[in-house]
């Protein structure tokens, strides 16, 4: 039924159009823990798994999981997710930020930062941003953020961002960026090559596809701007990205 | 109801302070312009104009109607411009937008006004029959600077027109079909083109070129000169924001005659090369049953 | 006028819109752009489901209740293949940019009301299908759509797939079919006199262009030439663009 050319063990290079039930040799069997289904598939019951979105087919039998990759541009927020969120206004004892346009409001509560109180809680104004993490959201409800580790305490460096710019890029290209080896596994080596070349900057990238960039010399903030866009916007391979940097530092200076 | 993003104070802090070094965030030089691209349709008169990530599709077409009663010996021109959504979910149907009413102002006064197409040639019997000529702007993607790329797809999809071919023998007018006889062009007199200036800062003192929607957000006024290839200035139009030195605008019409010159001499390239593509074999000359005509473009 | 009988597309050609798509088939071209799932307005916002707004926009000339209908027939089709319950009191919204359309070089065309006929329905679907995929919305199945006319020539009465202009303006009656890729009749419109005996034939005819078997990789290099088959292989063409989209949007992987 599906097109497949086997990669290697874990990952089957398989285009899914809709309404395509995937043979059941793709599906990690596993006894001892359930089958988790990630984005892009749907479950019909009794027995059929159907793909929604056309991407490639992922497994991972060590977690007996299986999820379709695809590049979609709007942003759908999912709990954990790290998020650039910008203000829009506040309320009583919560702030409404915008974490895509046209899309509804999120809320942050005033108390959800760092050791915030009713009176020593940040004052933010309208247009402010804040890296924050996604808490609460599902189809039926607007979405909840917050800038502080509920367990901890602490805010993990999420709060608000001051000065900087704000780039845009891909969603997929900001999940490649914020994987733990993002070298490896996401083919993604713009900021490495950046910070090789000497240039000092902050980042912080949010899964919504937009990513702050901070740091004292503005030439240097636009460079790595310019350097995410062109990789992002390139398609751009490591070898790529390579050019691409060494390009941009040098008609910096 | 779908709002539109604003840039954050981050955002505008960072762009005001850029420009004051001079830098913009795409790496040009201020009165640079981004790529300049421009495709015709299958058919005569649909000019796909994009610069840089803005989208512009322009459609001309004629139809026969009967001239207003006051100018009995005027065709009729008219432009139309409508934000689809298309361009932006924040813009509804059959709502227009400040935005889309005054770019609609615009081209009217730079196309229309101008007397860049000649209304009179429209005119078949006076009183009676002329023809209408309607431009549909759409703007399929709005990345800044809508005028400067609508009024080059208008001024384009004009140029690359061809009217149906029409013929009077006593006192009977013929229209001819496509079949018939190869459609002719409008008598076009000059190619007006917008070049809209940016300024910054609290003086205006920081004058760029072809902003983006970025920059169009932060921005604290603007300036859109039309004029064509020779210098003719059509209009200049400085609605609202700062005020500016009347030394620095004279500089910018300099500026904006290059860049019109620039864009005129692209246009005539990209013309000729369709017509040779379209004029396979070389027989378009022998179907066409018009005279030349050198018009002044 | 030479009017290209295979169909082309590219997609994500609107940088800022969440998906788009231009499609090309029998000298009709529509561009289209999707957004969503939006915020949806208070009067469209349905509490179960998302709201499926569809604008269809001519070339010249302002749109009509003839505009209004095929806005109505997509907008109620396209509803049956998008999971609109997966965001509820969320809009999607799809807007179809008709731009080019075969030219009827034996009459003049009048352009006061673009009246918009029957024959561009399948270009309009395409395109909104290639649409929602390059915007990545979930959907049930993929589906594609054809028209079939009636020409009555010589005394006998034969049936033509993506009829012309000419075709369209002699034809007895005309007729727009949809199927998806489960190879269910989704949309069945039609115009004119026919018998049942007669739309029985055009179904059958629609069935062969819309639901022919997509080859297996194996055979993909030798398409087979059936001397029966008339019309595009639409499945086989979605289903390749689509690959084409997949592979580059992970290029990295």
């Amino acid at each position: 039924m599906c097109t497949s050319t086997v990669c290697n063990t874990k990952k089957q290079n398989l285009f899914n159009p809709p309404r395509r039930p995937h043979p059941p040799h793709l599906i990690p069997s596993s006894t001892s823990k359930p089958l988790r289904l990630g984005p892009g598939l749907r479950h019909l019951p009794p027995s059929d798994i159907i793909p929604t979105v056309a991407g490639q087919l992922i497994t991972n039998p060590q977690k007996n999981s299986m999820w379709v990759e695809y590049n979609n541009n709007r942003y759908l927020p999912t709990p954990g997710d790290l998020i650039l969120a910008q203000i829009t206004r506040s309320g009583p004892d919560l702030y409404y930020c915008s974490l895509s346009p046209h899309t509804p409001l999120a809320t942050l509560p005033h108390l959800s930062f760092e050791s915030a109180t009713k009176k020593t809680r940040p004052q933010l104004s309208p247009g402010s941003l804040v890296y924050a993490r996604v808490v609460l959201a599902n189809k039926h409800m607007d979405p909840e953020i917050e800038c502080v580790s509920s367990s901890t305490g602490k805010s993990d460096g999420l709060g608000e961002l001051k000065g900087g710019m704000v780039f845009d890029v891909s969603l997929q290209f900001a999940r490649r960026l914020l994987m733990s080896k993002s070298r490896e596994e996401g083919k993604v080596e713009v900021l490495e090559l950046l910070g090789e070349e000497g240039l000092a900057f902050e980042i912080a990238v949010g899964r919504n596809g937009r990513v702050w960039v901070g740091g004292e010399d503005l030439k240097a903030v636009v460079v790595v701007g310019r350097a995410l866009r062109g990789a992002d916007e390139g398609g751009l391979g490591v070898e790529g990205q390579r050019k691409l940097v060494r390009g941009l530092v040098r008609g910096m200076k | 109801m779908p709002r539109e993003a604003e840039p954050s104070l981050n955002e505008r802090q960072f762009v005001l302070q850029a420009l004051q070094d001079s830098i913009r965030l795409d790496g040009r030089e201020l009165d640079q312009y981004r790529p300049l691209e421009l495709t015709f349709g299958d058919q005569y008169g649909v000019a796909d104009v994009t610069l840089g990530k803005t989208r512009v599709l322009a459609k001309a077409s004629a139809e026969l109607t009967v001239p207003y009663a006051d100018r009995p010996l005027d065709g009729i021109f008219n432009i139309a411009t409508e934000l689809s959504p298309m361009t932006s979910p924040a813009f509804e149907v059959n709502r227009p937008t400040e935005t889309e009413v005054l770019i609609s102002r615009l081209l009217e006064k730079t196309v229309r006004r101008s007397g860049a197409l000649d209304t009179e040639s429209l005119c078949l019997v006076a009183g009676q029959k002329c023809w209408s000529i309607r431009v549909d702007v759409h703007v399929l993607s709005h990345d800044g600077n809508l005028i400067d790329a609508a009024c080059f797809a208008v001024v384009a999809a004009l140029r690359h027109f061809r009217k149906p071919d029409t013929s009077m023998e006593g006192g009977v007018l013929t229209v001819y079909t496509p079949a018939e006889r190869e459609p002719v062009p409008l008598s076009w007199l000059h190619s007006p083109f917008c070049v809209t200036w940016s300024f910054f800062g609290e003086e205006g003192d920081i004058a760029l070129l072809d902003a983006t929607w970025m920059e169009e957000q932060v921005r604290s006024g603007s300036c859109t000169i039309s004029l064509n290839k020779h210098g003719e200035i059509c209009q200049i139009a400085k609605l609202g924001g700062v005020p500016v030195e009347a030394v620095s605008l004279l500089q910018c019409t300099n500026v904006a005659l290059i860049k019109a010159k620039d864009m005129s001499s692209k246009l005539d390239k990209w013309l000729a090369e369709d017509a040779k593509r379209r004029d396979k074999g070389g027989l378009l000359a022998e179907l066409s049953a018009e005279n030349d005509r050198v018009p002044d473009i | 006028m030479t009017v290209t009988t295979a169909p082309e597309a590219a997609l994500g050609v609107l940088p800022r819109a969440d998906g788009s798509a231009k499609y090309s088939h029998a000298g009709y071209t529509v561009t289209a752009s999707v957004n969503g799932p939006i915020e949806a307005q208070r009067r469209d916002e349905h509490p179960y489901e998302a709201h499926v707004d569809v604008i269809v926009r001519p070339a010249a000339g302002v749109g009509s209740t003839r505009e209004r209908h095929l806005e109505s027939i997509l907008q109620s089709s396209l509803t049956q293949i998008i999971l609109v319950k997966n965001f509820p009191r969320s809009l999607i919204q799809i807007v179809l940019q008709v731009e080019d359309t075969p030219e009827n070089d034996y009459v003049n065309t009048k352009l006061v009301q673009a009246s918009l006929n029957f024959a561009i329905m399948p270009a309009l679907f395409q395109t909104a299908v290639l649409a929602l995929l390059s915007a990545g919305v979930p959907m049930r199945a993929t589906a594609t759509a054809t028209a079939v006319a009636i020409v009555p020539q010589d005394g006998t009465k034969t049936s033509v797939v993506d009829p012309s202009p000419r075709d369209a303006e002699i034809a007895q009656s005309v007729h727009v079919l949809a199927f998806t890729s489960h190879d269910e009749l989704l949309l069945a419109e039609s115009e004119g006199d026919f018998t049942v005996k007669e739309w029985d034939d055009v179904y059958e005819t629609a069935k062969q262009v819309c639901c022919r078997p997509v080859p297996a990789k194996e055979g993909m290099e030798m398409v087979l030439d059936d001397e029966h088959t008339n019309g595009p292989d639409l499945r086989h063409f979605l289903r390749s663009t689509m690959e084409q989209k997949v592979a580059s949007d992970l290029h990295w992987k």
